[in-house]
């Protein structure tokens, strides 16, 4: 019986990316969840942990954890913000509780619903880029790969030091842009040597930096969420 | 110099000994062995001598190692050879009419061709020798472009746990004030990372291993 | 006069567009993740040569004092000299004075970067000593006037053509660019050196208590040389070099080689417990070694970043780090380059290198690969949030996050100054304006969703 699930839908997804969202949603209710979007919530905190506001991160982040008191199981699209919550959380909140009913979008199937085969079909080359947040703090590597490999028509090509940081780090894209956009530039480079026609990520924020850099110099290829692949249905 | 007044020791120490009031912990380690144990400490040894371009060299006896010394020798540019002076070592260069200095005379010289000393261990998992200033002195093992080490089998230990321990079993470091491992040759990778042997140390180190019979 | 971060962002600006710079940086990377991947299979399990290697060095680090003293005691019971130095200054103004009184006036030295932290050799260049780094890449950086790029391999920034043109100009007779006539070029250049020099410093890898042996590691015999033949020989060194047992050695040698090289051992480990013997051959007949804090036991201090204290200066966080890849080791502006530098900067040389902790993407990958488990990435947060503390962040940041806090402790607030701050930038940039400057100056613009999600939500449209 799977779980009655909270949607937890990053500010930055919510206000500059909601198909990301919206996608996601379809996948869960295709493999049979119920969702429901608690429209309290905000923000996690990470931007201000990030750069050192730790009192006013703490007092957002006590805010976020009683929005999502009652619920069950949360989904979220985004490794950054969900690692956020499980793996930051204990150092910036005392004894917080409740942390492990947070899950990545791509965990939760696999882990929980231990669902490999979404009935999803994208016919086209993808590579993948393993975000910092989701491989480093929450250990996500092997499932985005399960599902993607399921996916009907995709073919899936790895790229050269996929583990490396895209160059997002939050503030650190604006406040060292010129580093950030290295970053971007070089992994960029490695998804394009695949042949891939898209490049995805369990990260939200990774793939708007990416899309960013692709689009500046004119590359063919895109950025794509891992939700919105999944999304993508199968005819019968 | 006399012994300088050195206030700051004090105050050092008791900066560290108030910091270190509030303890730190750590979870605890798993103890198991890094390598997997050396089943064949000879063969071992061997097998990495040539991976790290040490050059071996096995005989049976003295007299064959005495032989196969002298071969090395012979096939060295004419020059003064170091020799560390020990009962076995002048055993061994009976014979030898090349331009010889033992140990007893003084360290070797710039110029030198070849140094010869003993050692105190081998190690089997690195392909490691085991030497110290008691072997001839700190310059013995470096000096020269060519090192030739007499071994005999049953030097050799298993891995580093063993030459560590046997280091302080002898009380090496009472009795020389330099102790050391030598891995192969003297080398470097500070241009392009490109391997190149025979930096400032020996470009050939050999190793004469008596065997058991 | 620009500040460090100035200089920074200058640097970062430069090295980040430099394709050449990526390339070589990247080929030697390259090179030793392959040699990486190679070693790796020996180990029965690496992540056991980490733990317990993060277990030696946190233990020798919470009793400190007790094994400095244990090793003193030592090394003084040989004839050599112990000097606890609290200041850089301090232990310039010794290893100085030595020379001087010496009348030492050839040096050679061999790889240290606490010499560099310290700042050591102008300071014996000013008493009219001629000091000669040994550690080829160190050598190479020295004859070109510059700071070492990176804590292992100080000229890996610089290809065989650009050294073998730098050998030419000031040795004469180089007919190529093969590495191996420059490095017989450098073997006849500073041979002399080492035979004439009348002092050899040195830095210490570790300080073994329970022996009384100062263990230095080089794969050239650079080390070797300027341990044996000067009648001086000075170790400067870190408090927190100091490891409790001979046998810890069995576990941090390898460990620390795989780390630095992506190999099992460096060729020579060298172990000095004091000058020459009555009966030895050769060697010193001083031996000083000077114990420099400088900082450091303050850190010890901070319990929170104690471990920092563990490092055994491998440079596997440089390798790993992508912002070092791109923006090189100068660019730093200080001794310790890298994560490790950026966490341990603001430490030893205080708030002007405060920018080094935010200039990280925190990708985690050096605390990642630290062989002692060094919590790097945290720290470099911790770094963030105690300069947040002192209030050392500009007003206008402090200003947007109350006010971030204040949006976001509201979700209506939240939903309707969204709508609008976008509704705005929207125009701003119909009108020409560019609000998102900092974002666009590298990247094509964000387009932006006609509704947010909850919006969608709302009007059922999920």
């Amino acid at each position: 019986m799977l779980p009655r699930i909270a949607l937890f839908i990053p500010c930055f997804v919510d206000q500059m990316c909601p198909q990301v969202g919206v996608d996601m949603v379809r996948v869960l209710r295709r493999i049979g969840c119920e969702v429901f979007f608690p429209e309290k919530q905000t923000c996690c905190g990470q931007p201000a942990f990030n750069t050192g506001y730790w009192e006013d991160a703490r007092v957002v982040a006590e805010r976020f954890l009683r929005v999502f008191d009652k619920a069950e199981a949360v989904v979220g699209p985004s490794g950054s913000c969900v690692a956020m919550v499980r793996k930051f959380y204990p150092e910036l909140l005392p004894s917080p509780s409740g942390l492990t009913k947070f899950y990545e979008f791509s965990e939760f199937l696999t882990n929980v619903a231990r669902i490999e085969d979404v009935g999803a079909a994208f016919a086209h080359r993808v590579t993948l880029h393993d975000s910092c947040h989701a491989l480093r703090e929450l250990g996500v590597h092997d499932g985005p790969r399960q599902l993607l490999k399921r996916v009907r028509g995709l073919e899936l090509v790895e790229m050269d030091h996929a583990d490396d940081c895209c160059g997002f780090g939050g503030t650190f894209s604006v406040k060292f842009g010129m580093i950030s956009a290295a970053m971007g530039d070089t992994k960029t480079e490695n998804a394009a040597a695949t042949g891939a026609e898209f490049v995805t990520s369990v990260d939200p924020s990774c793939l708007m930096h990416l899309d960013g850099v692709l689009r500046k110099k004119k590359s063919p290829m895109q950025a794509v969420h891992l939700a919105s692949i999944l999304a993508r249905e199968a005819r019968a | 110099m006399s012994e300088i007044a050195n206030p700051s020791r004090a105050r050092i120490l008791r900066r560290i000994g108030t910091a270190l009031r509030d303890k730190t912990s750590l979870p605890t380690a798993t103890i198991t062995p890094l390598f997997a144990p050396v089943t064949n400490s000879l063969q071992r040894f061997v097998e990495e001598c040539k991976a790290n371009i040490t050059e071996t060299i096995v005989t049976r006896d003295g007299a064959e190692s005495g032989a196969r010394l002298r071969l090395v020798l012979a096939g060295i540019p004419e020059g003064e050879v170091f020799a560390e002076d020990t009962p076995e070592i002048r055993q061994l260069l009976q014979g030898f009419d090349g331009n010889l200095r033992w140990s007893s005379d003084g360290p070797p010289a710039e110029s030198s061709r070849a140094t010869i000393t003993r050692c105190h261990a081998l190690v089997a998992l690195t392909g490691s020798v085991v030497t110290s200033s008691a072997c001839g002195g700190r310059g013995a093992s470096v000096v020269a472009p060519v090192h030739v080490v007499i071994a005999r089998q049953s030097q050799i230990v298993p891995d580093l746990e063993s030459a560590l321990k046997l280091v302080a079993d002898e009380g090496l470091p009472q009795k020389a004030s330099y102790v050391g491992l030598i891995t192969g040759c003297s080398r470097t990778g500070d241009i392009e990372k490109q391997l190149v042997i025979g930096a400032h140390g020996p470009q050939r180190v050999v190793v004469i291993l008596e065997v058991n019979s | 006069m620009t500040t460090a971060a100035q200089e920074f962002l200058r640097w970062a600006t430069e090295k980040s567009a430099d394709l050449k710079h990526r390339r070589i940086l990247r080929k030697n990377i390259d090179h030793y993740d392959h040699s990486l991947l190679k070693i790796l299979p020996t180990y029965s399990n690496y992540e056991v040569a980490r733990e317990r290697s993060a277990t030696i060095r946190h233990d020798a680090v919470e009793h400190l004092d007790q094994y400095l003293l244990q090793f003193e005691a030592k090394i003084q019971e040989r004839g050599g000299h112990v000097f606890w130095a609290e200041t850089a200054e301090e232990a310039r103004a010794y290893v100085v004075s030595l020379a001087r009184e010496r009348g030492v006036k050839r040096i050679v030295k061999s790889k240290s970067m606490v010499t560099e932290e310290i700042h050591l050799t102008p300071a014996l260049e000013k008493i009219g000593c001629r000091v000669w780094e040994t550690d080829l890449g160190e050598w190479i950086v020295q004859l070109r006037n510059e700071p070492p790029y990176h804590i292992v391999a100080p000229a890996m920034h610089l290809s065989r053509v650009e050294i073998a043109e730098l050998f030419r100009e000031k040795l004469g007779g180089i007919t190529s660019d093969d590495p191996k006539e420059l490095v017989e070029a450098a073997r006849l250049a500073l041979r002399g050196a080492f035979f004439s020099a009348e002092m050899g410093i040195s830095g210490a890898n570790f300080l073994v208590a329970d022996a009384g042996l100062v263990a230095i590691t080089t794969n050239e015999g650079n080390g070797r040389l300027c341990t044996t033949l000067p009648k001086i020989h000075v170790v400067v060194t870190g408090i927190e070099k100091v490891i409790a047992h001979l046998s810890d050695l069995a576990v941090l040698w390898p460990t620390l080689t795989t780390a630095a090289t992506g190999r099992m051992l460096a060729t020579y480990k060298t172990m000095i417990g004091g000058p020459r013997g009555p009966d030895e051959v050769d060697g010193p007949e001083e031996f000083h070694v000077v114990l420099l804090d400088n900082g450091r036991s303050e850190l010890l201090a901070d319990t929170e970043q104690r471990d920092v204290l563990r490092c055994i200066r491998c440079a596997a966080c440089l390798n790993v780090c992508p912002v070092y890849q791109q923006v090189g080791g100068h660019a730093y502006g200080t001794t310790y380059q890298g994560p490790i530098g950026s966490v341990l900067t603001p430490h030893l040389r205080g708030p002007e290198f405060d920018h080094l902790s935010y200039a990280s993407s925190l990708c985690g990958k050096c605390t990642s690969v630290c062989p002692v488990k060094i919590d790097l990435h945290h720290h470099l947060l911790q770094n963030r949030r105690n300069t947040v503390r002192k209030g050392r962040r500009p007003l206008s940041e402090r200003m947007a996050f109350r006010g971030w806090r204040w949006l976001m402790m509201g979700s209506g607030r939240y939903a309707w100054l969204s709508k609008l701050g976008l509704r705005a930038i929207r125009v701003l940039s119909g009108m020409g304006a560019n609000p998102l400057k900092k974002w666009t100056e590298y990247r094509a613009a964000p387009e932006f969703p006609e509704k947010s999600f909850r919006e969608m939500w709302r009007d059922g449209d999920v």
